[in-house]
C-alpha cells in the first residue's frame, strides 16, 4: 500500500471535517476523493500531505509512519487549485525549486527541468513568468514542479477547478495519460462526479467527514452503497417510492405486471438523449432517460398516458470491485 | 467632462497650496544670498555633524525597524495567538501619540535621576538621555509602524499557498521565507523602508526632548534647522531644509529606480 490512512479525525472548532476516516491507496493507482464541498475531501488530502495535523489517527506513506513528519519530509507532490505558482520565478525556476532546495548539481537540475517541461508540453516556456501563462499552462507547470522531486505520491486538490470547461476536459484526459506514463500513486480531489468517473480507477466518496463508499466508477454507479452515493454519482429518478437510474425505467404503451401509470408532461430532446418528464398517478413528478430512436419508435407525445416499468439491474453480479 | 477637469484641478491645487508652493519658497529662500552662502551654511562643522547624526539615526533605525516590521507582520498575519489583536493595535501607537509625548515618556524611563531604568544604565556607563542612544530610540519609536503597515496587507494578499507549496517541495521555514515569502512581499517592504527613512530623517519632536540640543553634539539636522532659525540665520535654516528635502527625494528616487516596470502602477 502506498498510502494508509487509519482512523483519522480532524475538527476545526465545532466543525467536524474528518470523522474516523480510514482508507488505503494502492501503489501506482489513480484515486479520486469525491464529494460535496465541506465533505472533508480536501482536508483528507491535506492531512496526507502534512499541511494539516489530524487530531487523532495515523497516516502511513510508502510503509512509513508519516503522522508526525512535517510536509518537507514526506516526499509528496502537491498541486493546488489556484496553482500556487512562485510569481517572481520563471517557469524553469519554479519547476527546479525542489531540486534547488535539495542542492542537486546544476547540470542535473537543467536536464530534469527540460525533461519535465517536455512532459507537460511547456518546452519553450522555460523563461516566461507565471503571469505570462494561461490557467491551464500554470497548472501544468505546477504539476511539473511537483513531479520534479520524484515524489512517492502525487496529491492534487481540485486541480482543474479554476479552469474553464474546455481546458478542464482537455487536462483530465491529459492527466490520465500522464499517469499511464509516470505511474506515480496519485490522489486527486474533485466535486465533479464526471471528472472522477473519467479519470480515476478508484473513487472514494466522502460526505460530512465520513467515507460513504470506496469502489471503481462502475461499482459506484451500479451498486451504490446508499442513497447518498446513488444520488451523487449519477442521475436519479423516483418510481414506486424508491430511487432508480432514469435509464433503468422502461416506457410501455400497455399496462402489465408491476407497471405504474403516468402522464407525459414534456419531452426534452437533447440530441441522442431524450428526457421524458412525467407525472405519476399519485401526483409525484418523475423523469425517464431514453434514446432518440426509442422515443420515435414509441411515438411519444406530450399529454399522453403511458406505463412505467423499472428494469432491475441491481441484482446482476458486477465486476470485481477494485481493491482499495 | 467638466467634472473630470474640476477633480484634477482640485487635487493639484490642493497639493500646490499645501505642499508645492511652501517647499518651492524654501528653495528660493535658501539661495537668496547666492549658492555660495547656502553652501557655506551647510558645511560648517555644526551643520556637518548635524547631518552626520541624522544619517546615523536613519542607519540604525531603518534596518532595525525593517527587520522588526517584517517579523511583526508575519506574526500578525500568519499566526494565531492570544494578544495578536493587541499587538496589531499597539503597532499603531506611534501614529496616535504625539512625538513630544514620546520624548517625555522616554525621559521617565531612561532619565538619569528619576528615570525607571536610567540609573541602571548609568551604572553600566551608558548614557541614554541627552546622547545618541536615546535619540536613536526616539527615532525608532516614531518610525516603527511603517514597514509593519505596508507588509501586512501584502502578506494577506499573497496568501499561504505559495508557502505551503514550498514546504511540500522540501523547503524549511527559513528557506521558504527567503526564497518565497520575502521576494513576494519585497515591494511592500521597499515602500515601508522609504517611508521609515523619510520619517526618521524628519523626526523633530521626540528627538528634540531627549537630545538636550547640544550644538555639534546631540543636534540632528532638524534640530539644526530650528537652532539656525531661532538665531535669525535664515540662509542656514533654509539651506539645511533643502538638504533634508533632497535626502528624502533621493530615497524616493532610489526606490523607483530599483523597482522594475512590472511592479509599478
Amino acid at each position: 500500500m502506498s498510502i494508509v490512512v487509519d482512523s483519522v479525525s480532524k475538527r476545526f472548532g465545532e466543525f467536524v471535517a474528518l470523522d474516523d476516516v480510514s482508507l488505503e491507496v494502492r501503489d501506482g493507482s489513480l484515486t479520486a476523493l469525491l464529494g460535496p464541498s465541506g465533505g472533508g475531501k480536501s482536508t483528507l488530502l491535506r492531512v496526507i500531505a502534512g499541511l494539516e495535523t489530524p487530531d487523532s489517527g495515523r497516516v502511513d506513506i510508502a510503509g512509513e509512519d508519516a503522522t508526525e513528519k512535517p510536509p518537507q519530509r514526506r516526499n509528496v507532490g502537491f498541486v493546488f487549485q489556484h496553482y500556487a505558482a512562485f510569481k517572481h520565478m520563471t517557469v524553469a525556476k519554479n519547476v527546479a525549486f525542489g531540486l534547488t532546495i535539495r542542492k542537486r548539481p546544476k547540470e542535473e537540475i537543467e536536464a530534469r527541468v527540460d525533461e519535465l517541461l517536455k512532459l507537460v508540453h511547456l518546452d519553450g516556456f522555460a523563461h516566461r513568468y507565471p503571469s505570462q501563462l494561461s490557467g491551464g499552462q500554470r497548472q501544468r507547470m505546477a504539476l511539473a514542479r511537483a513531479l520534479a522531486v520524484q515524489p512517492r505520491v502525487l496529491l492534487l486538490d481540485e486541480p482543474f477547478g479554476a479552469l474553464d470547461a474546455t481546458v478542464r476536459k482537455e487536462l483530465r484526459a491529459w492527466l490520465r495519460r500522464l499517469h499511464d506514463e509516470v505511474h506515480v500513486t496519485t490522489v486527486f480531489v474533485t466535486h465533479d462526479q464526471e471528472e472522477a468517473m473519467e479519470v480515476a480507477e478508484q473513487i472514494v466518496v466522502l460526505n460530512e467527514g465520513r467515507i460513504e463508499q470506496v469502489g471503481s466508477p462502475k461499482a459506484l454507479y451500479e451498486q451504490p452503497a446508499n442513497d447518498f452515493v446513488m444520488g451523487f454519482v449519477g442521475p436519479v429518478s423516483e418510481l414506486s417510492g424508491r430511487w432508480i437510474r432514469p435509464h433503468d425505467v422502461e416506457i410501455l404503451r400497455e399496462p402489465t405486471d408491476g407497471t405504474e401509470e403516468a402522464m407525459i408532461d414534456r419531452i426534452v430532446h437533447l440530441g441522442f438523449e431524450v428526457r421524458v418528464e412525467l407525472t405519476l398517478g399519485d401526483g409525484e413528478k418523475t423523469w425517464v432517460q431514453t434514446t432518440k430512436g426509442h422515443a420515435q419508435e414509441l411515438e411519444l407525445t406530450d399529454g399522453e398516458i403511458v406505463w412505467l416499468r423499472p428494469n432491475e439491474p441491481a441484482d446482476q453480479p458486477s465486476d470485481e470491485p477494485v481493491p482499495a | 467632462m467638466r467634472s473630470k477637469y474640476a477633480l484634477r484641478f482640485l487635487a493639484l491645487g490642493y497639493l500646490a497650496l499645501l505642499l508645492g508652493i511652501p517647499v518651492a519658497l524654501v528653495f528660493v529662500n535658501a539661495f537668496q544670498d547666492g549658492v555660495g552662502a547656502a553652501w557655506a551654511a551647510v558645511t560648517t562643522p555644526e551643520a556637518q555633524h548635524a547631518f552626520y547624526l541624522t544619517l546615523v539615526m536613519v542607519a540604525v533605525a531603518v534596518p532595525l525597524n525593517t527587520i522588526f516590521g517584517v517579523l511583526c507582520a508575519l506574526a500578525v498575519v500568519r499566526q494565531r495567538f492570544r494578544g495578536r489583536a493587541l499587538l496589531n493595535a499597539l503597532v499603531d501607537l506611534p501614529f496616535a501619540v504625539s512625538p513630544v509625548v514620546v520624548g517625555l515618556a522616554m525621559l521617565l524611563v531612561y532619565g538619569r535621576r528619576d528615570g525607571w531604568v536610567g540609573d541602571w544604565f548609568a551604572d553600566q556607563g551608558i548614557q541614554i538621555i541627552f546622547s545618541t542612544p536615546g535619540m536613536i530610540l526616539a527615532t525608532m519609536f516614531v518610525s516603527l509602524p511603517f514597514v509593519v503597515r505596508e507588509v501586512i496587507p501584502v502578506l494577506r494578499e499573497i496568501g499561504t499557498e505559495q508557502e505551503q507549496a514550498a514546504a511540500t517541495l522540501g523547503a524549511g521555514s527559513l528557506q521558504t521565507f527567503f526564497r518565497v515569502t520575502l521576494p513576494a512581499i519585497r515591494w511592500g517592504v521597499a515602500y515601508g523602508v522609504v517611508l521609515t527613512t523619510a520619517r526618521a530623517l524628519g523626526e523633530f519632536g521626540a528627538v528634540s526632548i531627549v537630545s538636550g540640543k547640544l550644538s555639534g553634539q546631540t543636534e540632528t539636522a532638524t534640530l539644526f534647522v530650528e537652532n539656525r532659525f531661532q538665531r535669525f540665520d535664515e540662509t542656514g535654516a533654509y539651506a539645511a531644509s533643502v538638504v533634508l528635502a533632497l535626502l528624502a527625494l533621493v530615497t524616493l528616487l532610489a526606490m523607483n529606480l530599483i523597482k522594475p516596470k512590472e511592479a509599478q502602477g
